[in-house]
């Protein structure tokens, strides 16, 4: 009898406190517009940028890298050579190449261009 | 814990929306999390003002972890409602220190359809819910609200929480003890001795 009044009690309690739980979402507090703009001000001054072509900036590939390498490189290799050219080849042309002694005519290797045919 | 039809986004689709720069999204995500975060940092803080400021706080930080999300790893809700109530600890633990607290600065909800009388006994119920959950120890007043007003689910809380679901059935149980004896001489008053 005693623990079917307290079941009771209990069961009473329980209804009071659910419906306490409803008034309580009943009069929830509610979000002003003011308060709602101010989230989306800071939304706003957090929103990322997209991403614009003018802006967009790709690291190159190790293949453009290397490429762009071997352009310097190779610029650098050939204004160096010319300049060495330049300074050695006369001597080395004396050097090398009799043609200051013995005259050899174009006729000798091709006999048709001898040009002195065509002279009256 | 969402309350939304199939076809909605989720709040995280709308994150990552947001942080490919699509504001729109970021508003929706607002009106989503905004009022459900409010309406829980008021019920635990007890002061509109401060519980603004919390939830203001929190998407603050929503914004900033918006271009790190992690898919798939936690809800946008749950992750929002666990910053949100860690601001709200350190509030409550900053106003123990001054030793101020204003139960009477909740603003007033708006009017329905209901009739005055009836609204006024809602908000008298409602009131003394309220003054009944400030009194509950800070942990099952946080299980209990996100519990019995929130309306998330336990392994939710536990989540939010960071606690085990045996944990959360422990907090909220000893809160609803709690909250009954302390409303229990209040019977008449908010006019249940005779329901």
């Amino acid at each position: 009898m005693n623990s079917d009044m307290r079941m009771d009690d209990r069961d009473k309690d329980d209804a009071l406190l659910d419906a306490l739980f409803a008034s309580g979402k009943s009069q929830s507090v509610e979000a002003s517009s003011a308060f709602l703009s101010k989230l989306e001000m800071d939304m706003e001054a957090a929103i990322p940028k997209p991403k614009t072509a003018a802006t967009k900036h790709t690291p190159p590939s190790m293949m453009e890298k290397l490429k762009g390498i071997f352009a310097a490189t190779g610029l650098s290799s050939a204004a160096a050579l010319g300049v060495w050219m330049g300074f050695v080849m006369p001597d080395l042309v004396t050097n090398i190449s009799p043609i200051s002694e013995e005259v050899t005519s174009l006729s000798a290797f091709l006999p048709g261009s001898d040009l002195s045919v065509f002279e009256e | 814990m969402d309350q939304m039809s199939e076809t909605d986004p989720t709040d995280e689709a709308l994150l990552i929306a947001f942080s490919n720069g699509d504001a729109s999204a970021g508003r929706d995500l607002i009106n989503r999390l905004g009022p459900r975060l409010l309406g829980y940092a008021a019920r635990v803080l007890g002061d509109k003002a401060e519980a603004e400021d919390a939830v203001q706080e929190t998407m603050v930080k929503l914004w900033k972890v918006a271009n790190d999300w992690r898919q798939g790893e936690a809800k946008v809700s749950t992750w929002a409602y666990r910053v949100l109530i860690n601001h709200c600890t350190d509030r409550l633990r900053r106003r123990k220190i001054r030793g101020a607290v204003d139960l009477d600065s909740i603003a007033e909800p708006e009017a329905d359809l209901k009739s005055a009388v009836e609204q006024m006994t809602e908000k008298d119920r409602a009131d003394a819910l309220q003054n009944a959950l400030t009194e509950l120890p800070e942990r099952q007043r946080q299980a209990v609200v996100l519990r019995h007003l929130e309306g998330l689910s336990n392994p939710e809380i536990a989540e939010v929480m960071d606690i085990g679901v045996e944990a959360v059935e422990s907090l909220t149980a000893r809160g609803k003890r709690a909250l009954k004896a302390a409303l229990n001489g209040r019977k008449d008053e908010l006019g249940y001795a005779h329901g």
